[in-house]
C-alpha cells in the first residue's frame, strides 16, 4: 500500500513538473508574447524617435548590421542628442535625466530584454539582415531596407510608444525553420522578391550550439 | 496517511528534488537583463569611414577638401593636403559645410507662392507640376528672361550662359562685394585678364593697403597658408608684413606695423612711395625708372612728396606734420630695400569712388621693386586647360544692377531665375531692388535656393536644389596657384530621407531638352558634361594625373579631387607700360564722400567682410553666427566698431545701441568701443541682418542684426562702376537702449603685461630695441 501510494505520489509530481517545465518553456518564449510588456528602466518610445525623428535602427543598434548581438546603445549616445533636447513636457524631462543621471554616476542602465532566444540558439542579426535586406527590390533607402527587415521579426517597433514582440508571433524553432524554407515570415507585397527555391540552411548545427 | 519515518524521508527526498529541478528549469535573476554601457565603446562604432574628395562652395575661393562619410553620413570636413590652392588648410565656412547638409531649415521639396509676393505664403508642389510650371514660363517669357547666380567658374558657368543664351536671355553674377575694380587694375597695369596669385612664402616685405587677406579678402585660405611660410618657412629671413588700412582688421592686427589711413588716399600713399623710391633711387637693379616715368624720373609724381601729402593720407596724430613725413620716406627705404618685396591693396582701399586709381597705384609699387611675375611677388595665372571654360568668373557691377532694377520696373525683364545669389540683401538699399521685384506685375521670379533668403522670399517658385556635399561640379580657381588647376566636387552623401532637393544643373539641362534646344545643350546629366572635361583632360596627355583609360582617369580625378599641371604657370617677369606711372598719377583724385543725413556726429563708414559669415551668404549656419569674430569675439550681433575716444565724447558705452544713420537710410547697431578703431571711423560688418530665412539668421530684434547695405548710397567706383562701398558717411547717434554684447571677450579690457614692477619678468620690447 505504501508502495503504490509513493509511486502514485511520484508519477504524479513527475508529471506536474513536466507540465510545469513546458508551460514555462512555451510562454518564456517569447515571454512577453501575451501582451504584457516589460516595465523598463527609463520609459523610451521608439515612436519618437524613429516615426517622428526619422533615427534609423542601426544607429542605436550599431552591432545589428555587423554581428551577432543587435546591441543596446550606451547611454553617452543618448546623450549625443539629449544633452541639448531635455524634453517639451515634465513626464519627458524626466525621463531624460535618468539618462544625464546614468552618465554622471557612471551607472549603466539596465533594459529589460523584451526578445529572448535559448542559450543553446545562435542567432546572428548581420546574416538575417543581410540576406532581407539583399532580397528587398523596392526603393527604399539601404537603412530603409535595414528598418523594413527589423520589422520582420520585431513587428512595427518604428512607431511603438513600449516595445513589446510582434502579435502572434512566435519565435520557436519551427517558426525558424518555416522561414529558413519557405520565407514564410517575409511579406512579398511589400517589395520582396521571393526566391523560388531558398539555399538558407537548415541544419542543426547552423542555430544550435 | 500515517507519517512514518520512511514516508517523511521519502516526501522530503521527492520536495528536494522537484525543487531543485524547477529552479534549474525556470528563469534566473538577471536573464533578460540588457545592460546599456555607460560610454561608448570605441570599436562600436558603426560602419567604416571613408574619406572623399570634392570643393567646398559656401567659401569664394573653392577650397578643395576631403569629406568623412560614414554608412551614408557626411561627418566631417577637412582640407584636401593634394589640392594646390589650399594645400589641406580649410576655413570654418568649409567646416560648416555639414551644417548646410542637414540643417532643419533646408527647403524639402518645390514651393508655389500663394498668397501676396512676398508674404512667406506657399504650397508644396510635386516635382512634376514645379518643372511643368518652369517649362510654361521658360516658353512664355524665355527671350525676357535673366539669370542671377553666384559668379560662376567651370563648367557650370559654361552651362548657365549657354542655357540663358538658349532660351533668348542673358546672365549676371552676383557678388555684394564685388571684385571688379581689383580686376580691372589687374587688367590695366598687368594686361592680365585673372587675378594674380602672391607668392608670399617667398616676400620678405609685404605692403597691404586695405585687403583683409588672412580673413576675408579674395583667398584667405591659401594666403594664410603662404604667410605661414612667410613668418617662419624654412630657413628664408622672417618675413615683415606693414598693413595700411582705415580699420584694424585681422590682418592689421597680425601685422609689424598697422598704418591707420584716412579712407580713400590709399592710392595718395602709394605713389608718394614711388616718389621717394625714385627720388631716393631705391629701386633694385635692373627696374627701368625711366619707361616707368616716361623719363621724367621723379618730377613724374611730384604733386605725390611726402612733404605734401603726409597730414592728408594719415589719420593718427603722431603721424602728422614732420613724423608724417618721415614715416613715408621710411616705410619707402623699408619696401625697396628689403626685396623681394610684394605690395597688395583690395577691400575697402578699391572700394571709393577712386578706387581704380588707389588699386593702379598700389600694385604699380611692384613694378618698382621689380615684385611683378618674379619670385616672392605677383605670380599670374595661366588660363583654362578646358576649352569654352572660363578660368574667371564675372560679376555684375552697380552700374548694371542699376541697370537691372531699371530693366524690372520697365517690364524688360519678365522672367527673373536666381541661383545662389541674393540681390535684396546685398545691394545697397537706396537701389530699391526689393521694390522693382516687388512691383511690377507681370514679374515671375524662379529660385533655385535650397534655404529661403531675402530675395528667394519673394519669388513665385522654389525649386530647392542640392547642397554642394549632394551635387557635381568643378572649378577653375581665381586666383589658381600661379599654374593650371581644375578642381572636382563630387556628390559624398545622398540628401536626407525626408527632402527632395534637385540637381540645379540638372534641372537646366532637363528644361533645354523639353524645350528642343538640345543642339545647345546636349547632355541628359550635369554629370555627363563634366566626364566630357575630365576625358578633354586626360586626353591632354600631361599634368597630375597619369592614367592609362578615361575611366582610369576619371576614377583617380575624383579620387584626388581635381586636376593640375605644375608645368603650365602664368606669365612672367612682365615689363612696364610706357609712363605707366605718370599715366596713374594724372588720374589721381581724392575719395568722392557724401554729406551724411540726419543729426549726429559725423564718421566715415568702412563696412567689412564678417570673418564667417562673409557677405551674409553664410547666415544661416549657426556654427558661423556662433564662432567669434577674431578681434572683437562678438557672435551673432552686428556691433560698430567705435574708437575709445570718440565713444568718450559722445558718452558711448559698450552695448549702447547707435543709430547710424546716412542720406540713404538707418540702421541700428551696438556699439564696441575700441582703442583700436581710428578715430572719426566707424566700422560695421556685413552679414547680418536678415529677416526672411532660418531663425538662425533671422530671430534677432533689428538692432542685434542689421545690414549695413541699408545705409549704403549707391555711389559707384570710376572706371569699374563696382559699388563705392566704403565712401558713405554717416551720423551717429545714441538710441536709448543698451543691450549686452554677445562675446567671448570679458568686460576687463587686455592690458599690456610687463609693464608693473611684478610683471618684470614679462616685458614687451620693440623690435628696433632688440
Amino acid at each position: 500500500m505504501l508502495a503504490l501510494t509513493l509511486v502514485g505520489s511520484g508519477v504524479a509530481v513527475i508529471v506536474g513538473f513536466v507540465v510545469v517545465v513546458l508551460l514555462i518553456s512555451w510562454f518564456s518564449n517569447p515571454p512577453f508574447a501575451l501582451g504584457n510588456a516589460p516595465a523598463q528602466p527609463v520609459a523610451f518610445p521608439h515612436s519618437v524617435h524613429v516615426a517622428e525623428q526619422g533615427i534609423q535602427c542601426e544607429f542605436c543598434h550599431r552591432n545589428v548590421t555587423k554581428g551577432e548581438a543587435a546591441t543596446v546603445p550606451a547611454v553617452e549616445q543618448c546623450l549625443f542628442c539629449h544633452q541639448e533636447i531635455v524634453g517639451d513636457t515634465e513626464a519627458q524631462q524626466v525621463e531624460i535625466v535618468k539618462i544625464s543621471d546614468s552618465l554622471m554616476l557612471d551607472e549603466p542602465i539596465n533594459w529589460e530584454r523584451v526578445h529572448r532566444l535559448p542559450d543553446h540558439v545562435r542567432f546572428v542579426h548581420e546574416a538575417h539582415v543581410r540576406y532581407l535586406t539583399q532580397i528587398d527590390a523596392s526603393d527604399r533607402t539601404s537603412e530603409e531596407k535595414v528598418q523594413a527587415a527589423c520589422s520582420i521579426c520585431h513587428g512595427d517597433v518604428a512607431n511603438a510608444t513600449v516595445v513589446q514582440p510582434k502579435p502572434f508571433q512566435s519565435m520557436k524553432m519551427g517558426t525558424c525553420l518555416d522561414c529558413h524554407r519557405f520565407l514564410t515570415l517575409v511579406p512579398e507585397d511589400e517589395g520582396y522578391v521571393l526566391p523560388e527555391t531558398t539555399d538558407i540552411p537548415t541544419d542543426c548545427t547552423i542555430c544550435h550550439k | 496517511m500515517k507519517l512514518t519515518r520512511r514516508n517523511f524521508l521519502a516526501w522530503a527526498g521527492l520536495s528536494a528534488a522537484g525543487a531543485v529541478a524547477c529552479e534549474g528549469f525556470g528563469i534566473r535573476e538577471g536573464e533578460f537583463d540588457l545592460q546599456s554601457p555607460v560610454r561608448l565603446p570605441e570599436d562600436l562604432v558603426k560602419g567604416q569611414d571613408n574619406w572623399y574628395a570634392t570643393l567646398c562652395r559656401n567659401c569664394p575661393s573653392g577650397e578643395g577638401i576631403v569629406v568623412r562619410v560614414m554608412d551614408g553620413r557626411a561627418k566631417k570636413v577637412e582640407g584636401n593636403p593634394l589640392y594646390p590652392v589650399n594645400l589641406g588648410k580649410h576655413s570654418a565656412a568649409s567646416e560648416a559645410g555639414l551644417q548646410a547638409l542637414y540643417h532643419p531649415h533646408r527647403i524639402a521639396r518645390p514651393l508655389q507662392r500663394n498668397g501676396p509676393r512676398g508674404q512667406g505664403e506657399y504650397v508644396q508642389l510635386a516635382w512634376p507640376d514645379a518643372l511643368d510650371i518652369l517649362r510654361q514660363q521658360l516658353q512664355e517669357r524665355g527671350n525676357s528672361t535673366l539669370m542671377v547666380t553666384e559668379p560662376l567658374r567651370g563648367h557650370l558657368g559654361t552651362l548657365v550662359s549657354r542655357f540663358a543664351e538658349s532660351v533668348g536671355g542673358r546672365h549676371l553674377g552676383f557678388e555684394t562685394l564685388d571684385e571688379n575694380t581689383y580686376k580691372s587694375a589687374v587688367k590695366n597695369l598687368f594686361g592680365q585678364d585673372l587675378l594674380p596669385d602672391f607668392d608670399l612664402g617667398n616676400t620678405r616685405f609685404l605692403l597691404s593697403f586695405g585687403a583683409d587677406f588672412l580673413s576675408t579678402w579674395v583667398s584667405p585660405t591659401r594666403w594664410s597658408v603662404g604667410y605661414g611660410e612667410f613668418r617662419h618657412g624654412g630657413e628664408n629671413e622672417r618675413g615683415t608684413l606693414y598693413q595700411v588700412d582705415s580699420r584694424f582688421s585681422m590682418t592689421a592686427a597680425s601685422a609689424d606695423k598697422w598704418l591707420p589711413i584716412r579712407p580713400g588716399w590709399e592710392g595718395h600713399l602709394a605713389l608718394s612711395l614711388a616718389y621717394v623710391i625714385i627720388e631716393e633711387n631705391l629701386q633694385p637693379t635692373g627696374v627701368d625708372v625711366g619707361t616707368l616715368t616716361g623719363g621724367k624720373g621723379a618730377a613724374a609724381l611730384e604733386q605725390f612728396q611726402p612733404e605734401t601729402i603726409a597730414d592728408r593720407v594719415f589719420m593718427a596724430e603722431h603721424l602728422r606734420g614732420p613724423d608724417g613725413v618721415q614715416a613715408t620716406r621710411s616705410l619707402a627705404r623699408e619696401f625697396a630695400g628689403r626685396t623681394p618685396a610684394l605690395a597688395i591693396g583690395g577691400g575697402s582701399a578699391g572700394a571709393h569712388s577712386n578706387g581704380l586709381f588707389n588699386l593702379e597705384a598700389i600694385y604699380a609699387l611692384n613694378y618698382l621693386v621689380g615684385s611683378v611675375g618674379a619670385e616672392g611677388g605677383l605670380r599670374f595665372n595661366p588660363g583654362s586647360p578646358l576649352e569654352g571654360v572660363p578660368s574667371g568668373s564675372q560679376a555684375g557691377s552697380l552700374s548694371d544692377w542699376t541697370e537691372v532694377a531699371q530693366d524690372l520696373n520697365s517690364g524688360k525683364t519678365r522672367l527673373l531665375l536666381l541661383h545662389q545669389a541674393d540681390p535684396v540683401h546685398g545691394l545697397p538699399g537706396s537701389l530699391r531692388f526689393r521694390q522693382a521685384l516687388t512691383e511690377p506685375s507681370d514679374l515671375f521670379i524662379v529660385s533655385f535656393s535650397p534655404f529661403l533668403d531675402e530675395t528667394s522670399a519673394l519669388a513665385d517658385l522654389i525649386l530647392p536644389d542640392r547642397v554642394y556635399l549632394e551635387d557635381w561640379g568643378d572649378d577653375v580657381p581665381e586666383p589658381g596657384p600661379g599654374h593650371q588647376v581644375v578642381g572636382f566636387q563630387q556628390p559624398v552623401v545622398n540628401p536626407l530621407y525626408e527632402i527632395e532637393p534637385r540637381s540645379f544643373p540638372d534641372i537646366l539641362l532637363t528644361m533645354s531638352q523639353e524645350l528642343g534646344k538640345e543642339s545647345e545643350l546636349p547632355w541628359p546629366r550635369y554629370q555627363d558634361l563634366l566626364r566630357e572635361g575630365s576625358d578633354e583632360l586626360f586626353a591632354l596627355n600631361r599634368g597630375s594625373i597619369q592614367a592609362s583609360s578615361a575611366d582610369e582617369f576619371w576614377n583617380k580625378l575624383l579620387q584626388r579631387g581635381g586636376w593640375w599641371d605644375e608645368g603650365v604657370t602664368g606669365a612672367r617677369n612682365l615689363t612696364a607700360p610706357n609712363d605707366l606711372l605718370g599715366r596713374i598719377a594724372a588720374k589721381a583724385a581724392g575719395p568722392r564722400v557724401s554729406a551724411s543725413g540726419g543729426s549726429g556726429e559725423t564718421f566715415y563708414l568702412t563696412p567689412f567682410a564678417h570673418n564667417t559669415l562673409l557677405d551674409g551668404r553664410n547666415a544661416h549656419l549657426p556654427w558661423l553666427q556662433g564662432a567669434p569674430d577674431p578681434l572683437t569675439t562678438i557672435t551673432w550681433q552686428t556691433w560698430a566698431e567705435i574708437s575709445d575716444r570718440d565713444a568718450k565724447r559722445l558718452n558711448i558705452r559698450e552695448g549702447d545701441v547707435l543709430l547710424v544713420e546716412s542720406a540713404a537710410g538707418s540702421i541700428r547697431v551696438l556699439a564696441y568701443p575700441t582703442p583700436a578703431a581710428p578715430p572719426g571711423t566707424v566700422s560695421i560688418p556685413l552679414g547680418q541682418g536678415r529677416n526672411q530665412g532660418s531663425e538662425y539668421a533671422t530671430d534677432r530684434p533689428g538692432w542685434e542684426s542689421a545690414n549695413v547695405m541699408d545705409v549704403l548710397e549707391p555711389r559707384q567706383v570710376e572706371g569699374s562702376g563696382s559699388l563705392a562701398w566704403a565712401s558713405t558717411r554717416v551720423r551717429i547717434s545714441k538710441a536709448g537702449d543698451s543691450v549686452k554684447v554677445a562675446k567671448f571677450e570679458g568686460v576687463v579690457r587686455a592690458v599690456e603685461v610687463g609693464i608693473l614692477p611684478g610683471e618684470r619678468i614679462i616685458q614687451t620690447i620693440a623690435p628696433h630695441d632688440l
